[in-house]
């Protein structure tokens, strides 16, 4: 097995694979990892109920084996938890997770040498809050008759406790002001390319539908991970045939394709630049929320944006704002933590990504993505 | 490995927002973004929550001891008489519940900070419960008696959603607010144009001016309008619901009489609302709580337990939205049975609460019907503030008590800032009564003569407070 291997595999644990969605090859793979000690831990959400679940790390296998797999209305980042751990971690994650992570290690903040990522193919989360009200108001479903949900063929289906499936289009959902969060809608990491590995649905054919996951290995962390889960007999795998190479690449392009178009739709320019930040940014309270959330800033608590910053300024827009959007310009994924916990709803990941969009395209350069550092940081004083 | 993590609630005030705690080498908070009332999103305080959470030990006399010896000796203490039991609502409704069970069995008055007797009983339902914040979203027209962005911000988001919906938001204050499409001063009340369409909100604690309240109350009966108080202690709306108590007022002045001489309080801190030398005039002050804080340092008897994070049991919020604490800790009710002489059984206290808000099963989010009946127009009279320069204090009083915050500066306008020749960067001079005070000043669309502080200024104790003002 090497780098740039595709795949198609599945848990030889029955149950497991019978619970995962997918075949439970990635559950397979964190447990593999934890048992034959290639990592002291592995990060997994403990679910609650069907729109709450907890990112625990754990060294329980047993834990691993039971745990919830991806939950489209779990918006979580793993990168802070696995940050400043000093242990050797397995961390499955959407590909703002993978981004966020990495650029957590160019801060060394994580140590990607002792970090094997495992990316999850990802169409966009939802937040649980619009999750649970857009069952009522658009499903005509109490959220709690929900027992699962998936996405296939652009529909987003609940199958409720009475075997019954709901399946309404996304972009229905969408076009009233539901379904994905907006930078969902907009994110162009739809195959997680980044990540030691890239698994998801996307190119399982056949009888394997909904039972085997597709994978891409993508680094030699990624063979190491595969090669010992197969060899713990934990996991197994085929080549997958030419038409789900196919259709993988088919839905990863017009997945990227329509962020494309959510991307224009939502960055629409505007004239007085400082009247729009200003006004968007008039109902901060000051909370810091979205720093602290915000799984790229590794600065802690002493920064340059709260230092530089006191609440008896009355500047029209604080040095905290101001100091925070020059920083996310080369270091912003959009990764929509921020937006999600603003109490006073100011749609953050947009503003920062206003001034993130043109400033990465002008450097060609996109965090997250490989080890590059972030332009600011690697410019010399002599090349001025 | 994994940490033990908490979904809890956020102490701060009654908004009821949902958070988690996860404990591991130290604390963490985290964003618990299922939660309904708040969608994991936490304001200033709840985001430096665990500055709030220091434990505290059991101490009788200064000297650390356990729980249950502590207990022993507040049990002793309680039984000389002259006694008082105080909770504002801060802890589960199980352990209210216990607490006025034991007041009851020592034949103690109790206290909870607001008494609702001094309101007309048509009046009390409204006052308890608050109106859902959904609804809050679809109204036409909200009148502000209170600033959102300090004093509950949780309501912020909840008000730009009503402003995407088409509403009118009017505020009464001192200071414009960026949320508000009209902005009236507080003796500009008479120009308020409320109408069925409307929603006043405004709060309700242990400070608030009575006939203020009453006041508003009036005002919004008159014009057919509904009126929601938040309220500042994270299970207010629950002591609300389980027990009648007197008010802080009261207290002092029955601690100034004499007759009483041992308060015994739970998880509140008094020191918040009473004046030290009434405080010292007690023989003996018992504190059970799960943290430390100001009162615990000038307490004869701490009887400490699990945090409330920890604990087992339910909150109602402003909303009477019943919200289950993720713990399992009922170090607190085993507290109190060893005082009382017999053990408080968790589920049954339970069931008592649940009989009481009138629900089967605990389920937030689902807001139990709470009666909402009409009442007839109070008519209040608040004392009118003086004209002349003063100081307002904006704070939700609770929320930051003994807790470091950036807000130590004031606010003005740029006339003022102007006439008196306040040079940037530095501080004004604040007098009242002989006491004097240096703070920095920042400048904001306030009313002309008006100085508003977010920190609770130690010369000041009402809402506005005269004061003289030079460079």
């Amino acid at each position: 097995m090497e780098k740039g291997d595709m795949l198609v595999g599945w848990s030889t644990n029955e149950e497991v694979r019978k619970r995962g969605g997918s075949g439970g090859l990635v559950t397979s793979i964190l447990a593999a990892a934890l048992e034959k000690g290639l990592v002291d831990a592995v990060v997994v959400l403990k679910k609650i109920n069907e729109f709450e679940a907890v990112p625990v790390i754990t060294s329980d296998v047993e834990e691993v084996l039971n745990s919830a797999g991806s939950m489209h209305s779990v918006p979580s980042n793993f990168a802070k938890l696995v940050a400043d751990k000093k242990i050797k971690v397995a961390v499955p994650g959407k590909g703002c997770d993978v981004r966020a992570i990495i650029e957590q290690g160019k801060r060394n903040a994580v140590d990607l040498d002792n970090t094997f990522i495992i990316g999850l193919n990802c169409g966009g989360s939802m937040h649980p809050s619009v999750t649970r009200e857009m069952l009522k108001t658009v499903y005509n479903i109490e959220p709690e008759d929900v027992e699962g949900e998936e996405i296939e063929k652009g529909k987003l289906i609940f199958k409720t406790k009475d075997g019954k499936e709901h399946a309404i289009t996304i972009d229905e959902l969408e076009e009233k002001g539901y379904g994905r969060r907006e930078s969902c809608r907009y994110c162009s990491i739809k195959v997680p390319n980044n990540a030691d590995l890239a698994c998801g649905n996307w190119g399982v054919t056949g009888d394997l539908v909904g039972k085997a996951t597709f994978v891409e290995v993508n680094s030699d962390k990624g063979v190491k991970l595969l090669q010992n889960a197969l060899d713990a007999g934990m996991i197994e795998v085929k080549e997958p045939d030419d038409k789900g190479i196919a259709i993988r690449g088919k839905i990863k392009g017009s997945m990227e394709g329509l962020a494309g178009k959510w991307k224009d739709k939502v960055f629409v320019p505007v004239d007085n630049r400082l009247e729009y930040f200003r006004k968007e940014l008039e109902n901060c309270i000051d909370c810091g929320a979205c720093k602290t959330v915000c799984p790229t800033c590794s600065c802690g608590p002493v920064s340059k944006c709260n230092e530089y910053h006191e609440r008896s300024d009355a500047y029209k827009m604080s040095m905290y704002h101001l100091v925070r959007f020059l920083h996310l310009a080369d270091s912003c994924i959009g990764c929509g933590q921020c937006t999600d916990v603003c109490p006073s709803d100011i749609p953050l990941t947009r503003l920062y990504r206003r001034f993130a969009n043109p400033i990465q395209e002008e450097l060609k350069y996109t965090p997250g993505m490989d080890i590059r550092k972030p332009p600011y940081f690697e410019t010399k004083l002599e090349e001025l | 490995m994994a940490g033990n993590i908490y979904p809890t609630i956020c102490p701060g005030c009654n908004f009821g927002c949902g958070l988690y705690i996860r404990e591991n080498e130290g604390l963490d908070v985290e964003f618990r973004k299922s939660s309904p009332a708040n969608a994991g999103k936490l304001c200033r305080f709840g985001m430096k929550l665990l500055e709030l959470y220091r434990s505290a030990s059991s101490m009788v006399g200064g000297k650390e001891t356990s729980l249950e010896d502590a207990a022993k000796e507040a049990a002793k203490r309680l039984s000389g008489g002259s006694a008082a039991l105080v909770s504002f609502g801060n802890t589960t409704c199980e352990e209210h519940l216990a607490f006025r069970d034991l007041a009851e069995k020592l034949g103690a008055p109790f206290y909870t900070g607001v008494d609702l007797e001094d309101f007309p009983e048509d009046t009390r339902p409204t006052l308890k419960v608050g109106i859902p914040y959904n609804e809050i979203e679809k109204a036409k027209h909200i009148v502000l008696f209170i600033d959102p962005y300090i004093q509950y911000p949780l309501i912020v988001r909840r008000l730009v959603s009503a402003k995407n919906n088409g509403a009118r938001i009017t505020s009464i204050g001192w200071k414009k607010l960026p949320l508000a499409d009209e902005d009236l001063s507080p003796g500009d009340v008479s120009k308020l144009e409320l109408s069925k369409d409307s929603i006043v909100i405004a709060d309700l604690h242990p400070l608030s001016d009575i006939e203020y309240v009453k006041n508003l109350l009036g005002l919004a009966k008159k014009a057919g309008a509904r009126i929601t108080f938040l309220k500042p202690f994270a299970n207010s709306t629950g002591a609300g619901i389980l027990s009648e108590g007197q008010s802080t007022g009261k207290l002092v002045e029955e601690i100034e009489k004499g007759s009483i001489k041992t308060l015994f309080c739970l998880e509140s801190d008094i020191t918040e609302v009473i004046p030290e030398d009434t405080l010292s005039k007690l023989e003996n002050l018992i504190v059970q709580t799960g943290r430390e804080s100001a009162t615990t340092g000038k307490a004869d008897i701490v009887i400490a337990h699990e945090p409330l994070y920890r604990k087992k049991g339910e909150l109602v919020n402003n909303e009477g939205r019943v919200q289950a604490l993720g713990g399992e800790g009922t170090g607190g009710l085993e507290a109190l049975g060893i005082i009382a002489g017999s053990k408080f059984e968790f589920d049954a206290l339970q069931e008592k609460v649940k009989k009481a808000i009138g629900i089967e099963t605990i389920d937030e989010f689902t807001i139990p019907d709470h009666e909402r009946p009409d009442y007839a127009a109070p008519e209040g009279k608040p004392a009118v503030p003086e004209e002349k320069t003063a100081l307002v204090s904006m704070f939700n009083p609770f929320m930051w008590y003994g807790l470091p915050d950036d807000n130590n500066f004031v606010e003005l306008n740029l006339k003022m800032v102007r006439s008196l020749k306040l040079i940037k960067g530095g501080t004004i001079k604040i007098k009242s009564n002989g006491s004097a005070i240096d703070m920095r000043f920042r400048v904001a669309p306030v009313q002309d003569n008006i100085l508003i502080s977010e920190k609770r200024v130690p010369f000041v104790k009402g809402i506005v407070t005269p004061v003289e003002v030079s460079r």
